[in-house]
């Protein structure tokens, strides 16, 4: 009998991911078939809900051509010392090889959630939770502190955020200067300022327009243009340790070093 | 059930194998597209990890010595959005695999496609997906 309660229990526990599995079909098949369709959803006192997990909104391969620029366009703003920094980057060097932050605004292929946090008050705070290329998180701050005048350079800058009608603006200084945009190599420096506008179009896609001023790299500042979409339901972020296992560049590569991502020639 | 389910998988799984196996790192970089290599071995070992799944399987060599190699996957997060458990696989299990060889010519692999004696494929799938 005892053992009977505890097979009852054990099928219960396992009988809703069996369901599930059978019921719908893989998330990736989902996705392909389109983000859900409807309205923008919003929070009772009206503000927009950006809640969810969302996929894309930024670059991965090339920050030009996915942010909307004519070929050529971004490489005519590029300081001759961005130049000459990008021309020594190949693909292999990229710190996202060797499990390290993307930056902004630079995206993944792995999903993110955007995590909004009202209470009786308006959000004091909005998080960004990245799935990958490493476990991480964008703090956003809602509370309408400004930026201190002295930061020290991270990943993700210090970010304060602000709405202006339904759009979320996220202005972000403090980066440092190891993120690549994308994996063509295009550079930033500490000056980096960022200024991204996000708006929810429908509850399927959300606009990430954002200007990239970096007067250490680039001529003027420029804004580029991405989408992001939203995950099927039942899509949650899933555990990625990058650490775990990365093999990259070991014995693939001829004499790639693990530690710099450099390759001796 | 299991197999029912199973089957399921690996028709959907069927399915999506065009898409590559792109993971959170540019593939080419590593692995050369033009070394396009397919092997035939027993399953000694499978890593369910980040960034990349991996098997080990152990192919001989026309001089009948046997050589490990060791083949990337997907991520499992990529696997798993794609309806893959790493049950679908087991350690003696024999596979044929395509892909491409690393820059160094070292026995390691970037699998395009991992099939079972009985033309099931398991494990295709894209990070992007």
């Amino acid at each position: 009998m005892r053992n009977l309660l505890v097979i009852s229990a054990l099928l219960m526990t396992a009988l809703p991911l069996v369901a599930q599995t059978q019921g719908q079909p893989p998330i990736s098949a989902q996705r392909r078939a389109g983000p859900p369709t409807g309205p923008v959803p919003r929070l009772p006192d009206g503000t927009v809900d950006l809640t969810g997990v969302w996929v894309g909104g930024g670059p991965i391969n090339d920050l030009e051509r996915e942010g909307g620029l004519k070929p050529g366009e971004l490489d005519a703003l590029m300081l001759p010392s961005a130049k000459a920094l990008m021309a020594t980057r190949d693909v292999t060097m990229e710190p996202h090889n060797r499990c390290l932050p993307m930056g902004v605004p630079r995206t993944t292929p792995f999903p993110f959630r955007i995590v909004q946090t009202p209470t009786h008050k308006a959000a004091t705070h909005i998080f960004i939770l990245q799935e990958g290329n490493i476990h991480s998180y964008r703090q956003v701050f809602m509370d309408g502190r400004k930026h201190p005048a002295e930061l020290d350079p991270t990943w993700y800058g210090h970010s304060i955020g602000w709405w202006e009608g339904d759009t979320l603006v996220i202005d972000t200084t403090g980066y440092n200067d190891k993120f690549w945009f994308d994996r063509r190599g295009h550079p930033h420096t500490e000056r980096l300022h960022t200024i991204e506008r996000w708006t929810r179009k429908d509850l399927g896609h959300m606009e990430n327009k954002v200007t990239i001023d970096d007067l250490g790299a680039y001529t003027k500042p420029f804004t580029l243009t991405f989408m992001a979409t939203l995950s099927p339901p039942g899509d949650e972020l899933l555990e990625y340790i990058c650490q775990e296992n990365n093999q990259y560049g070991v014995q693939t590569i001829p004499g790639f070093d693990v530690t710099t991502g450099e390759t001796k020639k | 059930m299991r197999i029912r389910i199973a089957l399921l998988l690996a028709g959907l799984g069927l399915f999506c194998s065009a898409a590559s196996v792109v993971a959170h790192h540019s593939v080419t970089g590593e692995f050369d597209p033009n070394k396009t290599v397919t092997l035939k071995g027993v399953v000694t070992k499978i890593e369910w990890t980040n960034p990349h799944a991996r098997i080990y399987i152990d192919v001989v060599q026309p001089n009948k010595t046997m050589v490990n190699w060791n083949l990337e996957l997907a991520a499992v997060s990529a696997l798993v959005r794609n309806g893959w458990t790493r049950s679908a696989l087991k350690v003696g299990d024999t596979v044929t695999v395509e892909g491409i060889q690393a820059r160094s010519g070292a026995s390691i692999a970037n699998a395009r496609s991992v099939v079972l004696p009985d033309g099931r494929k398991v494990f295709s799938g894209a990070a992007d997906q």
